[in-house]
């Protein structure tokens, strides 16, 4: 295990946790305003990731495209986010958490069987597009390029995500709903358009997620499982809600996720999750306590 | 009313009876996993619906009994089955007594279903790893046991034998279920799901109750785990899969978790749905979806309360049971 390795892992890992970043983005956001625990994240991040491959197909022929075709996705599942919205979120803002967390399941449950009733169960594998399809390589160190647009696209991500919401008004307005939605209603802030407004926000952030993320891997319709989950543990390692440290975690679990293969070869995964229990065990309010997004 | 109950009991437990005599093998295996599945539904919600514990990781306590018993029949070790069965149980109830100990002391809500989930698929993928458990390809053609029962023994090696020692088991487990449910300490879990703060004030050990409902909830998980193995002669990581998790949550919540015999209601519900959708990949879930989706939104508490709300609707009768009281 040479220093090589460690720099290696260490990128990798970076990936890795802005990959989860990605995923958790929407998730934590939505959390954090509408106290939702969406497991229909990963579905609508999978459809995403379908529509980006029904556009660009397996061999996307620029980087531009790969990028639109993102846009695209996620601009049909920030639509889709306004039905669900409007037919089963709105309904049940008042009723006990859970059957808000079987509604999101029961939606879960529809996309996916939605997913393979449209495109199959067959897998798919898609290139990355010319442009990032190979690698940069630093002395001995060599970096898949498409790791490094992953990297570029969480952290942008992130930065305009939290930008918006400490540094503008809306982002303020949201903050305040995030505290106290009633006394939020009181002071004229018109809450109901703020709520559907972040459902269709983070529902577009898990489309464009979908197609960002969609080279490199095999698309299948359980692909939405295994992100949804370690999105899941970023998110309450980060603290409920809470962007920053949702960013944070998603970084942890991604270099954990990607060194242990360097301290438990043999099994790999199983490390994030003993780490995750540890984390919380310690200290179960997330990183940095409870305080809305 | 009871007595309509008590009918659409005896009904049903005829049905299940006489199911080998009048359907076919497929049916019949479904008819068996849908028995033991309602053991496992019937398990989780003395946690969910009794005690107001969210448990999003009990696909690990039926992987454990599963995979006990499998392990245990294929290696033909000679342990009597009952006492297998019984094994099971205890494995699952010491698991999660050792885990219920570390996770009630601070947690319960969102925080325990991350960690439940955390640690089921720690579980799951240690199984995937380990090779004498199989590893990804699980145990496979697990032979059935023949019953021994001190004074004779019974073949339950036929598929019709071992599914009528289904009927048997899921009627004696339901059975303890439904005594746990309905009597004193059942009745302090619902006090303690409804407010643990007073629970708490009126000098009750509220985290000594949650223990024990923990215990009791994995140890008849286990237990279930344990029957499936040989009916299904073969066990996979998958079993232990969070998805697996979901599916006794979904039957509560769909027959309603909040009445005893919810979870029964909702499972059989779910497996007619994934019997009639069985020729087309994905409606099933489609259909299972849009099922929960207007159960939810039209019927919140399940199809129980669904039941009740229409029969005060249309017979109101008198001194009918008020709101918050099971059945």
């Amino acid at each position: 295990m040479g220093l090589i390795d460690i720099a290696f892992a260490l990128i990798n890992g970076l990936a890795t946790g802005m990959a989860i970043f990605l995923v958790a983005a929407g998730l934590t956001l939505i959390f954090g305003i509408l106290k939702i625990l969406n497991f229909a994240h990963g579905a609508f991040f999978m459809i995403g990731a379908y529509l980006s491959y029904t556009i660009i197909g397996s061999n996307p022929s620029s980087i531009w495209l790969f990028v639109v075709a993102a846009l695209v996705g996620g601009v049909v599942v920030a639509a889709l986010g306004y039905v669900t919205d409007l037919v089963v979120l709105r309904r049940l803002r008042n009723v006990d958490e859970a059957f808000m967390l079987i509604a999101t399941f029961a939606v879960l449950l529809v996309c996916s069987g939605v997913v393979k009733l449209i495109w199959g169960v067959n897998y798919a594998s898609i290139n990355p597009p010319p442009g990032i399809d190979g690698a940069v390589i630093i002395g001995n160190l060599f970096i898949p390029s498409y790791s490094i647009f992953v990297i570029v696209c969480g952290v942008a991500i992130f930065v305009g995500l939290d930008f918006a919401i400490r540094r503008t008004w809306i982002g303020k307005m949201l903050q305040s709903i995030a505290v106290d939605n009633w006394m939020a209603a009181l002071l004229g802030i018109n809450v109901p358009v703020a709520l559907t407004a972040t459902v269709i926000v983070s529902f577009l952030l898990a489309g464009v997620a979908g197609g960002l993320l969609l080279a490199n891997q095999t698309l299948s319709p359980i692909l939405g499982d295994s992100y949804l989950l370690l999105a899941f543990m970023a998110v309450v390692i980060g603290g409920l809600g809470d962007v920053r440290g949702a960013f944070i975690a998603a970084i942890l679990l991604g270099i954990i996720e990607s060194s242990s293969s360097l301290i438990m070869p043999d099994m790999p995964g199983m490390a994030t999750y003993l780490f995750v229990i540890l984390f919380l065990l310690a200290k179960p309010q997330g990183l940095f306590g409870d305080h809305g997004i | 009313m009871t007595g309509l109950k008590i009918l659409a009991g005896i009904a049903c437990a005829f049905a299940f009876i006489t199911l080998p005599y009048w359907a076919n093998q497929g049916v019949m295996f479904l008819a068996g996993l849908a028995l033991i599945e309602i053991i496992f539904a019937l398990a989780w919600n003395l946690l969910f619906g009794f005690t107001g514990l969210a448990s999003f990781g009990h696909a690990a306590f039926f992987a454990i009994g599963a995979y006990l018993t499998g392990y245990v029949l294929k290696a033909a070790i000679g342990i009597p089955f009952l006492l297998l069965i019984l094994a099971s149980g205890l494995a699952g109830a010491v698991v999660a007594a050792i885990t219920g100990l570390v996770l009630l002391r601070r947690t319960t809500g969102i925080h325990l279903a991350i960690f439940t989930l955390a640690l089921a698929e720690v579980l799951r993928l240690f199984i995937g790893y380990s090779t004498a458990l199989g590893r990804e390809d699980g145990l496979a053609s697990i032979p059935r046991p023949v019953l021994e029962l001190g004074f004779t023994t019974i073949q339950i090696t036929s598929g019709n034998a071992y599914y009528w020692f289904i009927c048997v088991m899921a009627l004696v487990l339901g059975g303890l279920l439904w005594v746990i449910c309905h009597g004193p300490f059942g009745r302090v879990l619902v006090s303690i799901r409804q407010d643990p703060e007073r629970t708490a004030f009126m000098g009750v050990n509220v985290r000594g109750y949650r223990l024990t409902a923990f215990i009791l909830s994995g140890g008849f998980s286990a237990t279930a785990g344990s029957l499936y193995a040989p009916w299904a002669q073969i066990v996979t990581p998958e079993t232990g899969h969070w998805i697996h998790s979901t599916q006794p949550m979904l039957a509560a919540l769909l027959g309603g978790a909040h009445s005893f015999w919810g979870p029964v209601i909702g499972t059989l519900v779910f497996s007619v749905i994934n019997y009639l959708t069985r020729n087309l990949i994905g409606l099933s879930e489609v259909v299972i979806g849009v099922v929960l989706l207007v159960i939810v939104l039209a019927a919140p508490n399940g199809i129980v309360g669904l039941i009740k709300m229409i029969r005060r609707r249309f017979f109101s009768t008198p001194g009918s049971s008020p709101a918050g009281t099971r059945s």
